[in-house]
């Protein structure tokens, strides 16, 4: 590989919030020539590639589907009014989405769903809600990433392979810097993963421990057996030797601060939420010995911050139905991907998000049944069903928001360069609609 | 005794609620104010009346002289018998999410499959389900360490995963299969299943019996074999047959008793 | 707008007005002496009227909440009232730990005015001035965590008071708080190798500084500095059998430090909670009250201040940045917990808790609470908390001066309804003090207010802000001693009959009536700009290295507390 070449730039803006992943990324440096994006530093290749490619395939002007099936350009007004007569002769209106997008929208969405007993939804539904379910039924010891830089000297990835999907996360918050208990760095510290796979992740391990996909559970039991002082009556648990089993219960009890942390590759196996609900256990019972905290490796830069909003509003994570005038929670019932392949929703909006991409077939299907509203940055697969399209901006470089990483850490992600003409905020988007409804309705 | 026919007019897509129709809420009930009791679809509000065809014959001195027949295409009809004490719902086919959630007494006979949820918090009475039930039956509110608590769930089919989470007291029969990690943080109650279950049994539960007669995938490493009984007497009722007795699971220093018929 | 609040019977003890029948007149947000001919009238002739509640200690917003609300939703099933179209208000939800718009509702139609947020970790305080944004009605300070800061004990550990001065002054600027808060000092820290400290005097790990150590730093800090509040301090070993010496200790150890001039409250520490911390004993098997040692020193001390932490046998939820006690707890109750440590700040942890009145420790907490209410001679030393919602949520208050009110009432719960430790184990039955109307306008308004340094609030003098409440209670025809009356006091000061905030009606007839904004409460230490800059530049390069964060992505800006009252402190003026 070459270098690329030095790159021209008139402004530098510095200390900015990388809007990809969970990690959000507060050190990015943006590079600007003409108050435009021409360079990134800091930033990991996905971090940096999504801003750079930012004006590919960009949403520019709201558009409404004809009677021929064609995307149309229109005005905001005709959109929105469109949107809002949809939206208030729904009788099961689902929203879903919000990983990508500032708290202060989330809020104006929640006051939407308010108004219209809609149900509320984001990412967690398909990816870490059943950690949050978890954390509900046993437990939640977790820590900030500092904790683990700072004083951690075993390190372990579960189900997870964040040198692809969270480039960063081993380099910057947990393994390789330098902590102020741990001042070697990577040398001061055991770095180990479970997982079916050989990840990249696993390859750059001091130790892999490969066991059989949809067997963590009883895995984890096996674990926690030996931790409790119980014997092993097989031979292999989950494909694994008993005695490797032992030698990692003898790592975790001898450890001086242990992290883990853990992916999609538990909760969307077999026993789902119930993976983590051992692991949780696990955690509890090595704090009898020795310091231990976990993290799940959250996706989206602010999808932790729709469970906070959530929370702060009603109480509850995500999966909320409005539609009796007080918010409810129950998963398999008010979750997203339930109520789609129960074909109840009559009215679906995603904002920053893209559920073509997400969601299993069978519930796409649903989509192409109902009204479909797009409130986002740019074309996908998911702007090809929908009916209704609102062109939006970037939070953390178009806009300015709050954001909260995966380890609940707020941090307000500024804006860089103005926005596209005739694209809005989310925000604003939400706040326009929840207005139309308010009038609807009769208030004032 | 008093008895109120329901039958749906027609299927409906958005799920019916149906918290608000119980014997003890409506054995008083002239046929006018049945008519307009209000169930939640989505987010309108529906008059009985408007999706169902009403009749009522007969009168009832207490809830408990009650019964609520069901028809036609129940399949989205949920929270049927919520919070229910007195008296009797019959369901004549398969029924929605929730079916005798948090029921504390009185009798409920679905004729058919039942959704998730199906018994969930039960605190009392009997739960009667001819078909197959899904995910979390007898279970607990999520997050609550509290489950089902007293009553009796028979189910005549099969079962979906975690059967009875929580539960602390109650009885629970299965006459199929059961999926994975029936009983899962079980504290207390009884489960049977005469079928098949797929793996782990018992997940982290403390207290509490499950019989399993047909054959058990992977038994969980926190169970420790004790004996084996041949008709053993369990829950005041002899078993037939030859049976291991497992106690766990231990990683919650658990003492729940596990029996795998031979 | 313009109001008289018409005939009332007003107990406001700050101004000596102990149940006159008064006109209180309120103008632009204020109390006046005279208002024009268009003021609006209320005539409440005969009734309860107060200052705004103040609370001083509870936990409203902020991290430890969003992880209760988030793994507790048993709980917020447990608190979900809807309301019909056109109400102001909406759904409220939860029962120990609310959802924000929900903490709001309640605490206003309570008739509180004022609730201090008692722990907010300095790295995650745009969410508790997130969260503040979506509570309504309410003046919220927030206290700051200071007491296992790496950079105050490396400089306690060097004993340079100078920096730690500028560090403070700083830092409560960067976390918009409002004054210094303590929690277990060294032992959470210790908490980051799953350790504690054991005591006032046994060092932290790494830096061996000990709790003594970081509270008398602090404590001078704070008087240098001259904030309106003074330290408010959760001691070392709450909750274990033996702690009351450690508590004495704390409460002794910082009794020489002289108090700023400049400030209006009495006291150099705030203890709070001190319920938790009076146990005698070595284990819950021979555990009793050490309340009568600590209140005898109350009594003759005049530099601290403390509130109580009643408990009020619910099942409720308990949060605190002391986390090692919350897994000390989890050992003993099995029952799911939540913990969360901080880099370089702190740690936290939750758990629920179920207090029953027929659990013996349940008991003997409920009646080592009441001992202080009961045994402080002073009132002016004491506010009225349940460490909400630790001991128990805050719609319990009322409910808890019931207990205090009547005698019958308080006979009747020891006779026949607690566990007889509650007797056996303390010295309870030895008090036979009732509160009046005055004492109780003290512990939840004018004294908490002056603890507080809020010299605007907890009293209806001319100038005071138009933070009043009105209770639908006929003072002069209602015997409060009477048991049969507690539900009705109860229920009566649950919903009150007029919540005015900055003179705007906020509640009528136990209904929310308006929504507005809740205002950031914040202290800006003056005149020491330059040198806090000084300071950054020192030690930006150890902030960067050791948080995850930039330190110029740190600071809580003007976007998370809109509307602020912002306190500007003069450190120059001689203190």
């Amino acid at each position: 590989m070459t270098e690329s070449e030095m790159i021209e730039y008139d402004e530098i803006v510095r200390n900015c919030c990388c809007s990809y992943c969970g990690n959000n990324c507060d050190d990015i440096t943006y590079l600007l020539k003409d108050k435009k994006i021409v360079g990134v530093r800091h930033a990991c290749r996905l971090g940096a590639s999504k801003i750079i490619n930012d004006t590919d395939q960009r949403l520019l002007n709201p558009m409404i589907r004809n009677e021929e099936g064609i995307l149309e350009e229109t005005t905001w007004d005709i959109a929105l009014d469109k949107v809002t007569q949809l939206l208030s002769a729904s009788m099961r209106p689902l929203f879903y989405g919000w990983g990508e997008t500032s708290v202060e929208a989330i809020k104006k969405g929640i006051v939407l769903a308010q108004q219209t007993g809609a149900v509320m939804d984001n990412q967690s539904t398909i990816c870490h809600g059943a950690s949050i379910q978890a954390f509900q039924n046993v437990g939640h010891p977790v820590m900030t990433l500092g904790e683990v830089k700072n004083r951690s000297d075993v390190i372990i990835y579960i189900g997870t392979n964040p040198m692809d999907d969270h480039p960063r996360h081993l380099t910057r918050y947990t393994t390789f810097p330098e902590g102020f208990f741990r001042q070697n760095g990577r040398e001061d510290r055991l770095l180990i993963t479970l997982d079916p796979k050989y990840t990249n992740t696993a390859k750059i391990s001091d130790k892999w421990i490969q066991f059989n996909m949809n067997e963590d559970y009883s895995l984890f039991n096996a674990i926690r057996t030996i931790l409790n002082g119980g014997k092993l009556k097989s031979d292999k648990i989950a494909g694994v030797d008993k005695e490797e089993l032992y030698d990692l219960v003898d790592i975790m009890k001898n450890a001086e601060c242990g992290s883990l942390f853990f992916g999609l590759g538990l909760t969307q196996t077999l026993a789902k939420q119930r993976n983590v609900d051992v692991l949780i256990q696990l955690i509890e019972d090595l704090n009898k010995y020795t310091k231990w905290s976990m993290l799940p490796m959250r996706g989206f830069f602010n999808v932790n911050g729709f469970n906070i909003a959530m929370t702060t509003e009603t109480g509850y994570p995500y999966g909320v139905d409005f539609a009796r005038g007080y918010p409810r929670y129950m998963v398999g019932e008010t979750t997203t991907i339930d109520l789609l392949n129960r074909r109840e929703p009559d009215f679906f909006m995603a904002v920053a998000a893209d559920p073509v991409i997400q969601f299993p077939g069978y519930s796409i299907k649903h989509l192409t049944q109902i009204p479909v509203i797009q409130v986002d940055t740019h074309w996908g697969p998911y702007t090809e069903i929908a009916d209704i399209v609102l062109p939006s901006t970037r939070v953390g470089v178009e806009t300015e928001g709050t954001g909260y990483r995966m380890d609940g850490i707020p941090l307000f992600m500024k804006k860089v360069i103005d926005k596209p003409e005739n694209c809005h905020s989310d925000e604003w988007i939400l706040h326009q609609l929840n207005e139309r409804i308010k009038k609807i309705n009769g208030d004032t | 005794m008093k008895i109120i026919n329901l039958k749906l007019k027609e299927s409906v897509k958005v799920a019916l609620e149906f918290d608000n129709v119980l014997p003890e809420l409506l054995y008083d009930k002239n046929i006018q104010q049945i008519n307009d009791i209000i169930i939640y679809q989505g987010n309108k509000e529906r008059f009985l009346s408007e999706l169902f065809e009403i009749k009522i014959s007969g009168d009832a001195e207490n809830p408990d002289d009650c019964k609520i027949v069901l028809d036609g295409d129940l399949h989205r009809i949920k929270y049927i018998g919520n919070n229910m004490a007195h008296g009797t719902i019959i369901a004549n086919g398969d029924v929605d999410l929730h079916v005798a959630a948090m029921m504390s007494g009185g009798h409920i006979i679905v004729n058919g499959d039942a959704e998730s949820y199906a018994g969930r918090e039960m605190t009392g009475g009997l739960l009667e389900i001819k078909g197959n039930v899904k995910e979390y039956c007898g279970s607990s509110y999520i997050g609550e360490w509290r489950g089902m608590n007293g009553g009796t769930i028979i189910i005549g089919g099969s079962c979906g995963k975690q059967l009875a989470d929580c539960m602390l007291s109650g009885n629970i029969y299965i006459k199929g299969d059961c999926d994975i990690l029936a009983g899962i943080h079980m504290s207390g109650g009884y489960i049977e299943i005469e079928g098949n279950v797929t793996s782990w049994p018992g997940g982290q539960m403390k207290k509490g019996v499950i019989v399993i007669k047909g054959n058990v995938g992977e038994v969980l490493q926190g169970f420790d074999y004790q004996e084996s009984i041949c008709h053993p007497l369990i829950n005041g009722k002899y078993h037939i047959g030859q049976y291991d007795l497992y106690i766990g699971d231990s990683t919650t220093r658990g003492k729940g008793q596990l029996w795998i018929k031979r | 707008m313009e109001y008289i609040i018409k005939g009332g019977i007003v107990f406001d003890p700050l101004n000596h007005i102990d149940g006159e029948q008064k006109d209180i007149l309120i103008k632009d947000g204020f109390i006046t002496d005279k208002v024009s001919p268009k003021a609006k009238i209320l005539d409440v002739t005969g009734k309860l009227v107060m200052p705004g509640g103040v609370d001083l200690h509870s936990h409203i917003a902020g991290p430890k909440l969003a992880t209760g609300r988030l793994y507790r939703p048993e709980d917020t099933r447990r608190g979900i009232k809807t309301f019909p179209k056109g109400s102001v208000q909406g759904f409220e939800t939860g029962f120990s730990i609310p959802s924000c718009p929900t903490t709001g509702y309640r605490y206003s139609k309570m008739g509180y005015t004022t609730v201090t947020e008692a722990a907010v970790p300095p790295l995650e305080a745009k969410h508790a001035h997130e969260e503040i944004d979506s509570i309504p009605n309410l003046d919220i300070p927030t206290l700051t965590l200071f007491g296992n800061n790496w950079f105050m004990l490396k400089y306690v550990k060097e004993n340079n008071l100078e920096d730690l001065t500028l560090f403070i002054s700083k830092w409560l600027k960067l976390a918009k708080g409002y004054g210094i808060k303590i929690v277990n000092p060294c032992g959470s820290e210790a908490w980051g190798w799953g350790k504690n400290v054991n005591g006032l005097d046994d060092p932290e790990p790494h830096w061996h500084v000990t709790g003594r150590e970081v509270i008398t730093a602090l404590t001078k800090v704070n008087e240098k500095l001259g904030l309106p509040h003074s330290v408010h301090v959760h001691t070392n070993d709450l909750g274990h059998p033996g702690n009351y010496e450690t508590t004495l200790e704390t409460f002794d150890c910082v009794k020489h430090i002289k108090k700023n001039k400049n400030v209006n409250r009495n006291q150099v520490i705030h203890c709070t909670h001190v319920q938790f911390h009076a146990y005698k004993g070595t284990s819950w098997r021979d555990v009793s009250s050490g309340a009568t040692e600590l209140i005898d020193y109350i009594n003759k001390s005049k530099h601290m201040t403390c509130d109580i932490g009643q408990i009020t046998f619910d099942e409720t939820t308990t949060m605190t940045a002391d986390a090692p006690m919350e897994y000390d707890l989890f050992r003993l109750t099995g029952l799911k917990w939540a913990n969360k440590d901080i880099e370089v700040e702190t740690a936290s942890g939750l758990i629920p808790s179920i207090y029953s009145m027929k659990a013996p420790v349940s008991a003997f907490q409920w009646a080592v609470g009441l001992e202080f209410f009961l045994g402080i001679k002073d009132l002016w030393k004491i506010g009225l908390t349940t460490d909400s919602p630790n001991g128990g949520p805050f719609i319990r208050y009322p409910r808890l001066l019931t207990w205090l009110m009547s005698n019958q009432k308080l006979n009747d719960m020891l006779d026949n309804q607690v566990h007889n430790w509650a007797t056996n184990r303390t010295d309870i039955t030895s008090y036979d003090r009732e509160y009046s109307w005055n004492d109780v306008a003290i512990v939840t308004r004018a004294n908490t207010a002056k603890i507080l340094g809020l010299t605007d609030r907890g009293h209806l003098g001319i100038g005071a802000k138009a933070d009043v409440s009105i209770y639908d209670i006929d003072v002069n025809d209602f015997d409060t001693t009477l048991m049969s009356n507690a539900e009705i006091i109860e229920k009566k000061l649950l919903n009150a009959l007029y919540t005015i905030k900055d003179g705007e009606i906020v509640v009528k007839d136990g209904q929310i009536t308006n929504l507005v904004k809740s205002k950031h409460l914040w202290c800006n230490v003056v005149g020491l700009e330059e040198e806090e800059e000084q300071l950054i530049r020192k030690i930006k390069p150890t902030f960067n290295k050791y948080y995850t964060i930039k330190y110029e992505n740190y600071g809580v800006t003007n976007h998370y507390i809109k509307p602020d009252t912002r306190f500007d402190i003069n450190c120059n003026k001689q203190g």
